[in-house]
């Protein structure tokens, strides 16, 4: 079982959900609450590459 | 699933390692480390090495924030996890991580409160429901990691929470590639650079490995056609000649990294002047503490830890083979003392791990029975 928090490697999530710093997103078919102080405002339907319950970049959807 | 399959395609994927193929020269080797655990990974997991031609080796990294974790700091990490008030918490590859006596899960079984965490925002949560419990935090992790520590302390602070505290192992990925590209006994040409860890540094942050060292540096993505392009790009760079920086990871790679990011790791902490790293010693100025601001949640300033100096087991190879210098499967007790169910050293532990990706995916290539 492969442990991503342990790892490097972040997770991209569609943004299904956003209240100030904090954003709910989808990723594959769970949805997960993650902290978005450091990227620009987020909206629906932005996708978020997240490790360990924060955001570290907007991508492209 | 689009998004995936269009880089994994294995039309494109074939037609990339024929034009690799055709761009080396047979028998001139070019060794390529892939930096980060979880291109290793990837590597593995997708047979990318069947695709290569036998000019190009890869040679695995010292990317696994697991991995490099000393005996000693674990040994430490299970000290707080033993203390009776305290609810210890950590992501959940380092529960199986061998200290020199235990696991941090042989600890819980022996009645520590050892809780398995996702984000360290879920260990200040568990603080703020725990208010009579001390909670530790144990934070591990490369550049992509310690943002999130970052955000986690800021947020302690403007709420004043009192019985939060993080145990800091967080470390920078400067300091070991120089001393790889410095160790006489390892002989690279070129790195996949780390992904994940670029998107908080930038891309530029490796100029000093094309300047200083004369290496191709090409920052990868990790799906199976993002490791080969980036293999693509640094070989026609060794082949023209050129030393540059290039970024394959362009959809989530800048070139100056996530500028708030870097800023709440520079507010929250700083470097030590030196870190004990598994198989690199210890480097100068490569590792994290909290800054004097934070010294109230810093869980190496509220308890005494014993920090000894603890060899790694006789027969581990996990140093060799994180400074690249062994293959996983060359080390003596690779599949057969050693394996992902009961791991001797911590490569074999985290799925990013060089030997538990081997372990996984790889052995039908190294002769080992499956």
């Amino acid at each position: 079982m492969k442990c991503i928090t342990c790892g490097d490697e972040a997770v991209k999530g569609k943004v299904v959900g956003a209240c100030g710093c904090e954003a709910v997103i989808a990723v594959g078919a769970h949805v997960e609450l993650v902290a978005t102080d450091l990227v620009d405002p987020v909206e629906i339907g932005d996708v978020l590459l997240c490790h360990a319950g924060i955001a570290i970049r907007k991508v492209a959807p | 699933m689009r998004f995936v399959d269009e880089y994994r395609d294995p039309e494109l994927a074939r037609t990339l390692a024929r034009e690799l193929a055709e761009l080396v020269e047979p028998g001139s080797v070019f060794h390529l480390m892939e930096v980060c655990g979880g291109h290793t990974h990837a590597i593995y997991k997708h047979g990318i090495m069947d695709l290569l031609p036998p000019e190009v080796d890869l040679v695995h990294g010292p990317g696994c924030p697991v991995c490099v974790m000393p005996l000693g700091r674990v040994d430490d990490a299970l000290f707080l996890a033993r203390q009776p008030d305290v609810l210890f918490t950590t992501f959940a590859d380092m529960m199986r991580v061998p200290g020199s006596k235990e696991t941090l899960l042989d600890a819980r079984a022996r009645g520590a409160d050892v809780r398995m965490v996702y984000s360290p925002l879920d260990a200040l949560e568990l603080a703020r429901r725990n208010p009579d419990r001390q909670v530790v935090f144990y934070a591990i992790g490369f550049e992509t990691t310690t943002p999130s520590t970052a955000i986690t302390l800021l947020r302690a602070q403007a709420e004043g929470i009192a019985n939060f505290s993080v145990f800091c192992n967080h470390v920078t990925i400067e300091p070991p590639l120089r001393a790889i590209l410095d160790a006489p006994d390892v002989r690279l040409d070129g790195l996949v650079g780390p992904g994940h860890v670029s998107t908080v540094i930038g891309s530029d942050a490796y100029r000093f490995v094309a300047e200083e060292y004369g290496r191709p540096v090409v920052v990868s993505g990790f799906e199976p056609l993002d490791i080969l392009q980036s293999i693509h790009m640094l070989v026609r760079q060794l082949v023209e000649g050129r030393a540059e920086v290039e970024n394959q990871y362009t959809r989530a790679v800048s070139p100056e990294g996530n500028a708030r990011a870097l800023a709440a790791i520079a507010e929250t902490m700083e470097l030590r002047e030196s870190f004990e790293w598994r198989g690199l010693g210890a480097l100068p100025r490569s590792g994290l503490r909290l800054r004097e601001a934070f010294a109230g949640f810093d869980a190496e300033l509220r308890w005494e830890l014993p920090h000894a100096d603890v060899p790694d087991a006789k027969a581990c190879q996990c140093g060799q083979v994180l400074r690249g210098a062994l293959k996983p499967w060359e080390c003596k007790v690779f599949a057969t003392a050693c394996t992902p169910e009961r791991p001797l050293g911590t490569c074999m532990v985290s799925s990013e791990g060089a030997c538990a990706a081997a372990y996984l995916y790889g052995r039908e290539h190294v002769g080992v029975p499956a």
